[in-house]
């Protein structure tokens, strides 16, 4: 039997780069193969090729055994392939009817009127038939992010699509949606059809992929089946050397208290209330990590704490003083570091050069301002020793920002955020697109902070990462905590349970000590408890099986 | 803000608006209407009756359409250019190129003449819409073809309309406003070109594909674009019925009276911009802006009438009231709400 796609020695130039070299990959009927690789590898570039985005610039794409040329995604629908990309492609104030045949309506009335019965029985059926729970009259902005990727799925699948290919797939979605996804792959290849899918995460390739293949650098490395490798050996194939897989954590000493949060509450810019009630302290050498979906308030309550946006009640009180009605620059005179969430918004000028970037929240202090001026060499100083610190590439500190790629303009805000010499660091997403080394070096700088006795707020939505590098673990979930967790020993259907919004009762949970966000869990003598875990060979084990991704 | 209207049921309307905002307007507009009716049979004598022998007279009816016609038909034009992610600011240009555009052709051709059989005020009619047209083309292509800023473009529009018909008429006919044609188009014909552009948008924009299409440009232009639908197409499709029904609507206004006039803002007198108002009270919903266009061409028709009985009804003041309560809607009410692309421009990847 054909395979389902062949790809045949894909070349893939840009202006100046190979996106892919001579990939080779052929991908059998009715299976799930992940397409796995760091930021960069040629992933995305290889499959929009496969979807008609992109003309290889050599090779060949042959879909059941016939060699085909794509010149828009048009054609790659009409030979049966779809592609859900990260962002779906969803008209918010339309049904989940009106959004699968969008563009391919059924017509009646002599092709004057868009046969809604008929559109709508087409959804049933479909959806019917691979055991998708969706509502075809739900309208998209009510529904949750899964019920949107299934609505994707229905839609390629409406066009006749018998190949899927899913951009990150598991990227905005809860562990649970996770699984259910799962299922949906199963019920897919089940009835004969053929997914690939992207992802940078081993764990998710692991248990979801029949077949493995590894780019880096634009080179196939090599096509392995899920079942003969380890999580080891895929990340040694992504990063080509050995990767220390756990952050390697110290028991914390917490000092003093840096910060304290009672009772939150902070709308977002539409009014509606992001943030519920939080309340939590930080102490000196602790590192508390906050996971949940995005949009669960994260952001708010990161731009609240570093004084971005106003709360609408509550209290935040750092190194003893209320911050009600402080001034971004006064939060910064107070050492306080931000690493935003969004690099390109807040992180950085994108036309400015690095140099200046270097020095943006520090341009009224010396060494870089003296007598209104500022000092052009200092400043530079300071950008080329953050560049080879946290090995922003291409080292060029005149380039403007916008030249670096997203990894790198990551690294280069970190670093001058950690270099700031802050008492606390709020970071949101530090590791967000940058690949595995510099990640791992990331951690490490973080931990390094941490054991000089600095605080740091670290919210992220890479489970591995705050549970890997955090003392505390705070779920947040519709803008309030569903939980304070030790990440020592919470599992990660745990932490996906309070993702959700759920609460674990004491009684359920294995292992995982649940502390109240207001209770004593947080209070003076919290320390023991967590101390105690902390240690422990054997739940470190088992979060390490579980809970590691990159 | 709870709106009471919301919850009141009425049997057909119901179902054929699924909008809560559209239909209490609807309703709170035909409940107001049916107690000045009722008052005024009550009491005849008293200004509640006086109001409404003037609202439901013959001559207020025939002025409201009249006044009413470019209103609704270019906040129909509106909808359609706005969904589909252009906000065309340039009705009031359109309505007013095609206002002279259609009395000066009707007069070249010469009343009691015809060509192909079409009267001459027809082919003037028709001329004012292919007038409007044309010049929303090229608004069209400026915003989508050069991605311009819409909002200066719009306004270019209106200025190059207002600059150039009075200039014309001036070049052709010796002064700003021209002759009087001696000849007219109905207003019950103005009445039936608004009830079936309504209905026909109605339906166009709920149940065709183009309606979908044109919903999913204005909302997210991308997923129109990955399923193999031009979303440029679609926006010039928008555009180019915002001015095919704004030329409608000027056409009607001239010719109902036969003359254009081209004295300070024109005959059109910014209803090209009530027209905007219209539509967005009446929530991107063709019913809706037809009670709306009604009701303030209603409240314009009736202070009118009002002066001609002696009432010192200040007509500035009520000409203000488009705006007032649009503002009082858009800050208050909240529940227009714009495509989410409105004023962006697309471009497909590579």
């Amino acid at each position: 039997m054909n395979p389902a796609v062949h790809l045949d020695g894909i070349t893939k130039r840009f202006p100046g780069v190979v996106a892919n070299d001579d990939v080779d990959l052929e991908i059998a009927r009715g299976s799930v193969h992940a397409l796995l690789g760091e930021n960069g590898a040629g992933k995305t570039t290889l499959m929009n090729v496969l979807y008609g985005l992109y003309q290889p610039t050599e090779g060949t794409v042959v879909v059941d055994g016939e060699p085909r040329s794509f010149a828009s995604p048009r054609d790659a629908i009409d030979a049966g392939i779809g592609m859900i990309h990260q962002h779906f492609m969803l008209v918010d104030p339309m049904t989940v009817w009106e959004n699968v045949v969008l563009g391919n309506e059924p017509r009646t009335w002599g092709g004057l009127r868009v046969d809604e019965a008929a559109a709508r029985e087409a959804v049933v059926e479909l959806s019917e038939r691979y055991g998708f729970d969706v509502d075809p009259d739900a309208r998209i902005a009510d529904a949750s992010v899964g019920v949107q990727q299934r609505v994707e799925i229905l839609k390629a699948l409406y066009r006749g699509a018998d190949v899927l290919i899913m951009d990150e797939p598991t990227a905005v979605l809860t562990p649970q949606e996770v699984e259910e996804l799962y299922d949906v792959f199963e019920e897919l290849t089940d009835q004969g059809k053929t997914i690939i899918f992207i992802s940078h995460k081993l764990g998710e390739a692991l248990s979801a992929a029949d077949e493995i293949t590894v780019l880096r650098d634009g080179v196939n490395v090599g096509t392995v089946a899920s079942a003969d490798v380890t999580r080891e050996d895929l990340a040694r194939m992504m990063v080509g050397r050995e990767v220390l897989m756990e952050p390697a954590t110290t028991p914390r000493e917490p000092g003093d208290r840096v910060l304290e949060v009672t009772d939150l509450h902070v709308e977002d810019d539409r009014g509606v209330e992001a943030v519920s009630g939080v309340s939590f302290e930080l102490r000196e050498g602790e590192v508390l990590g906050i996971a949940g979906v995005d949009g669960n308030g994260q952001l708010q309550l990161a731009e609240a704490v570093t004084g971005m946006r106003e709360p609408s009640s509550g209290s935040i009180v750092y190194l003893g003083e209320s911050m009600a009605g402080a001034s971004r620059r006064e939060h910064i005179d107070r050492g306080m570091a931000f690493v935003p969430e969004d690099r390109h918004e807040r992180g950085l000028v994108m036309s400015y050069d690095l140099i200046q970037n270097g020095i943006l929240g520090s341009q009224h202090d010396p060494p870089f301002a003296s007598g209104g001026r500022i000092d052009w060499e200092a400043s530079a100083d300071h950008a080329e020793s953050v560049i080879e610190a946290y090995d922003v590439r291409p080292p060029n500190p005149d380039a403007s920002a916008e030249s670096f790629s997203g990894g790198n303009q990551q690294k280069f805000i970190v670093g001058r955020e950690f270099e700031r010499d802050p008492t606390l660091v709020v970071a949101t997403h530090p590791t967000r697109g940058v690949d595995i080394g510099s990640t791992e070096f990331l951690h490490d700088r973080l931990l390094e902070l941490r054991a000089e006795g600095k605080a740091v707020l670290l919210i992220s939505s890479k489970l591995d990462e705050v549970q890997g590098l955090s003392d505390r673990l705070a779920v947040i979930h519709e803008g309030e905590f569903s939980g304070v967790v030790d990440p020592a020993t919470v599992t990660e259907e745990e932490i996906g349970l309070l993702m959700a919004g759920e609460t674990l009762d004491g009684e359920g949970v294995s292992g995982a000590a649940i502390h109240d966000a207001v209770g004593d869990g947080l209070g003076e003598g919290s320390s023991d408890d967590t101390d105690g875990t902390r240690g422990t060979g054997s739940d470190r084990e088992t979060t390490a099986d579980e809970g590691v991704d990159a | 803000m709870r709106n009471p209207l919301a919850d009141v049921t009425v049997p057909v309307l119901d179902d054929l608006i699924d909008d809560d905002y559209v239909r209490s307007l609807v309703v709170g507009v035909g409940g107001i209407l049916g107690l000045l009716g009722v008052l005024g049979l009550l009491f005849p004598g008293s200004v509640a009756g006086d109001l409404a022998g003037i609202v439901f007279s013959t001559s207020t009816a025939a002025s409201t359409s009249r006044l009413a016609a470019p209103i609704v038909l270019a906040g129909l034009g509106g909808i359609f250019a706005e969904k589909s992610g252009v906000i065309n600011i340039g009705l009031e240009g359109l309505l007013i190129i095609s206002a002279f555009m259609s009395v000066y052709i009707a007069s070249v051709v010469g009343i009691g003449n015809a060509v192909l059989g079409i009267p001459a005020i027809w082919i003037g009619f028709l001329s004012g819409i292919a007038a409007s047209t044309v010049l929303a083309g090229v608004f069209g292509v400026v915003c989508i073809e050069f991605k311009a800023d819409q909002i200066i473009a719009g306004l270019a529009v209106w200025l190059i309309a207002l600059g150039l018909a009075p200039f014309m008429s001036t070049v052709f006919f010796g002064g700003v406003n021209t002759p009087n044609l001696g000849a007219s188009v109905g207003w019950r014909y103005s009445a039936v070109m608004v009830a079936v552009a309504t209905l026909a948008s109605w339906w166009a924009l709920n149940h065709t594909a183009f309606g979908k299409h044109l919903e999913a440009s204005g909302e997210n232009p991308k997923a129109l674009d990955t399923v193999g639908v031009s979303v440029s197409r679609v926006r010039y499709a928008g555009v180019l019925l915002s001015g095919v029904l704004s030329g409608v609507g000027g056409s009607a206004l001239a010719l109902s009276i036969g003359q254009f006039v081209g004295s300070g803002e024109t005959m059109v007198q910014g209803k090209g911009f009530i027209a905007i108002v219209a539509y967005l009270f009446g929530n991107y919903n063709p019913l809706g802006t037809l009670g709306a266009g009604v009701l303030f061409a209603g409240l314009d028709a009736t202070q009118i009438r009002l002066q001609q009985l002696g009432y010192a009804v200040p007509d500035t003041l009520v000409q203000t009231i488009p705006y007032v309560v649009v503002i009082v809607v858009l800050a208050l009410v909240g529940r227009t709400r714009l495509p989410a692309a409105a004023g962006d421009h697309y471009e497909t990847e590579e």
